[in-house]
């Protein structure tokens, strides 16, 4: 695949995915099967986290709380939750946030990408990674 | 550095041309080439540490059975010291452990796994390859026995798979030595050229400039005369030379454009030399890693509780009591005079703890990585039959593969596992959110468009998610800079009569000798102190 197809591809995945979930789905709300996706794993498909392990965010008062932080959160990561400002867009984050903010009970006013494009702006560079670890 | 190029024209062509260069590893052959030589190699630390004078009757609790926690057993043990281990899981070895026939698994998630390898095969999902120069673990594997196999770190014939490149190459599987030699050769060209009409600003006498020509001739396999690079046989050939006169002498292979090499981004695996971690020199114990643990236990088994869950560690003036759970329940505590843990600091974190706010606080500077590997048993070495890739690793930009690793046990056998991805950070947590007949679908279909015989070879998987192990909650600690300048030593001091080793508690992270050194280091702390009293 050449690089300049790159941009072109993804935006039609995007534009495609827009398209299905829609109408097909339409109680899902946009940033859920990125949160299924990217998330999940740890805090859980509902929210709850693993005691003792992965935060729950159903009511959680960080998650609700001041947007700047919540999203500094997922671009650079702690603990044991990785950074994701190699591999999501601002679009992704803020609509993974909006779904995370207003589930399970949740109730915190929605983020959009230019509040991830600002905390983005302030952060450190992605690093390179390494071809291997260990 | 465009700033401060404002001599002149030519000589910002010139830096830009080294830039160009040192992207490629051009310069870096030279330069690191040349810091090498100074460079000692091999552990800080080859031998444990003589503990010497009695251990006055003291007691040690020891908080997890990995490679740290039996390596201060076995130490503190000969020395004379009463042991007790407390160790979460059923076996011993910590993230040293191999999945063969018959292996369980149920992670957080509640994903249940049986392994169904063949009898002969397995998948070392922690550790894997021990570098030459880690002289503590090659100390264990010496003294108790551990056979030891190459394990093949480095393989020219292996492939590189780059899909986000440009060009006729990219999103092909090209040999990794056709990517050198053609890198490698055009550098050397261009850098012959510039050097040989006195193009270079470097101060290079007459002399030095001849030694220098030569050195790039032979580095790019150049042809002496109009120093050009036309390809070389170590890339390969389009008809391999054999026997009289058909094949006889054979076909060279032609070189791919400098222009199609540079779009590719495949020049991304290449190197003056490997990381220090990553020599091409690596070993393997015959039959899988957890011989180790093993090795080990077959020495410091009888001191090991199993099954025992670490509740509260207390400590006080006269010595530590730790309250422990055993698989049935039943709650115990545990007293002795010192403590050492080498519970991972991300599951630590969350045991209460006798210890100083400011030790508290410290042990939450650490991360941990989310890391994933999946074993694939495939029912033909195709890798070796039909591509004779003997071992190593095809390198990808695909996400959450990283790289597919051929296996360096039971050469020209008839099956054989595959590391079907080897990832970490996001991609890892993005995967892992899968079933495992998921992650093996993912891992299969990567893997087919580098194998045509990839998914018709495949018979079963075994997958692991170190972030979603209980007893690990990540596969290593990532000490950012501000973390190894303030946490770092407070946590490396421990607190009172609680001392902290593991591969966390050392600058070999993530490796078995980190864990193995830094026991070494505790122990003898712990020691020293002992020695102190009357």
């Amino acid at each position: 695949m050449s690089k300049r197809n790159l941009p072109a591809r993804a935006a039609m995945l995007v534009l495609s995915a827009a398209v299905v979930a829609g109408p097909a789905v339409a109680a899902d709300p946009p940033g859920k099967a990125m949160y299924m996706g990217s998330c999940s794993a740890c805090h859980r498909p509902d929210g709850t986290g693993v005691k003792g392990a992965f935060p729950a965010l159903a009511g959680d008062p960080f998650v609700v709380g001041p947007k700047s932080q919540v999203v500094g959160r997922v671009l650079n990561g702690r603990g044991g939750m990785p950074a994701f400002k190699a591999d999501l867009t601002d679009a992704q984050v803020a609509a993974i946030l909006t779904y995370v903010r207003s589930s399970w009970g949740n109730k915190a006013e929605p983020v959009n990408p230019a509040d991830v494009a600002a905390a983005r702006n302030g952060g450190a560079p992605a690093q390179t990674r390494s071809l291997q670890a260990h | 550095m465009e700033n401060q190029v404002a001599t002149g024209a030519g000589v910002l062509t010139r830096r830009r041309f080294f830039e160009q260069l040192a992207a490629l590893g051009g310069m870096s052959l030279a330069v690191a080439g040349l810091e090498a030589l100074g460079f000692g190699f091999g552990s800080a630390r080859a031998a444990p540490p003589a503990l010497s004078g009695g251990a006055k009757g003291k007691k040690v609790v020891i908080l997890g059975a990995g490679l740290a926690g039996m390596t201060a057993a076995y130490e503190l043990d000969k020395a004379g010291y009463q042991v007790q281990v407390v160790e979460a899981r059923s076996f011993a070895g910590g993230r040293c452990q191999t999945a063969r026939k018959g292996f369980k698994y149920t992670d957080l998630a509640g994903y249940d796994q049986v392994c169904e390898f063949d009898e002969g095969h397995y998948i070392n999902h922690g550790p894997w390859r021990i570098p030459y120069h880690h002289l503590s673990t090659l100390h264990y594997t010496k003294l108790f026995g551990v056979p030891l196999e190459s394990f093949v770190n480095d393989n020219d014939a292996a492939y590189v798979y780059f899909e986000k490149g440009s060009g006729p190459l990219a999103g092909k599987p090209i040999r990794k030595g056709e990517i050198a030699a053609d890198a490698r050769g055009y550098t050397a060209e261009l850098l012959a050229k510039c050097a040989s009409k006195g193009g270079l600003d470097a101060p290079l006498s007459a002399e030095d400039r001849a030694l220098f020509l030569e050195y790039v001739i032979h580095e790019g396999r150049l042809n002496p005369k109009d120093l050009s690079y036309k390809g070389t046989d170590g890339r390969g050939f389009a008809v391999h030379p054999g026997a009289g006169l058909d094949p006889g002498p054979g076909k060279p292979s032609i070189p791919y454009a400098f222009k199609d090499v540079l779009d590719s981004r495949a020049w991304y695996v290449l190197s003056s030399v490997t990381e220090y971690e990553q020599q091409r020199t690596m070993l393997q114990p015959v039959g899988g890693m957890d011989q180790i643990a093993k090795g080990f236990e077959r020495h410091v088994g009888r001191l090991i509780r199993y099954s025992t869950r670490v509740e509260k560690i207390s400590q006080g003036p006269n010595g530590v009591s730790v309250a422990v759970r055993d698989g049935a329940g039943q709650p115990s505590v545990i007293t002795a005079d010192y403590c050492i843990c080498t519970l991972p600091l991300s599951v630590l974190r969350s045991v209460q703890m006798d210890a100083s706010s400011g030790f508290k606080d410290a042990m939450a500077d650490v991360s941990y990585a989310p890391v994933n590997k999946i074993g694939l048993q495939m029912k033909r070495r195709f890798w070796e039959e039909d591509h004779a890739i003997y071992g190593g690793h095809v390198y990808t930009d695909m996400p959450g593969i990283n790289s597919i690793s051929l296996p360096s046990y039971g050469w020209q056998g008839q099956k054989g596992v595959v590391l079907g991805y080897y990832a970490f950070g996001s991609e890892a947590a993005r995967i892992s959110a899968m079933p495992p007949k998921e992650r093996a679908a993912f891992a299969l279909a990567a893997g087919q468009k580098i194998f045509p015989q990839y998914r018709e070879s495949f018979e079963n998987a075994f997958s692991f998610c170190w972030h979603l192990d209980q007893n690990n909650l990540g596969g290593w600690a990532e000490w950012s800079p501000e973390g190894r300048a303030n946490a770092y030593p407070v946590l490396v001091k421990g607190d009172d009569r609680i001392y902290l080793a593991g591969e966390h508690m050392s600058y070999l992270g993530g490796w078995q000798a980190g864990a193995i050194e830094s026991a070494w280091q505790q122990v003898e702390r712990l020691h020293a102190r002992v020695q102190q009293q009357a």
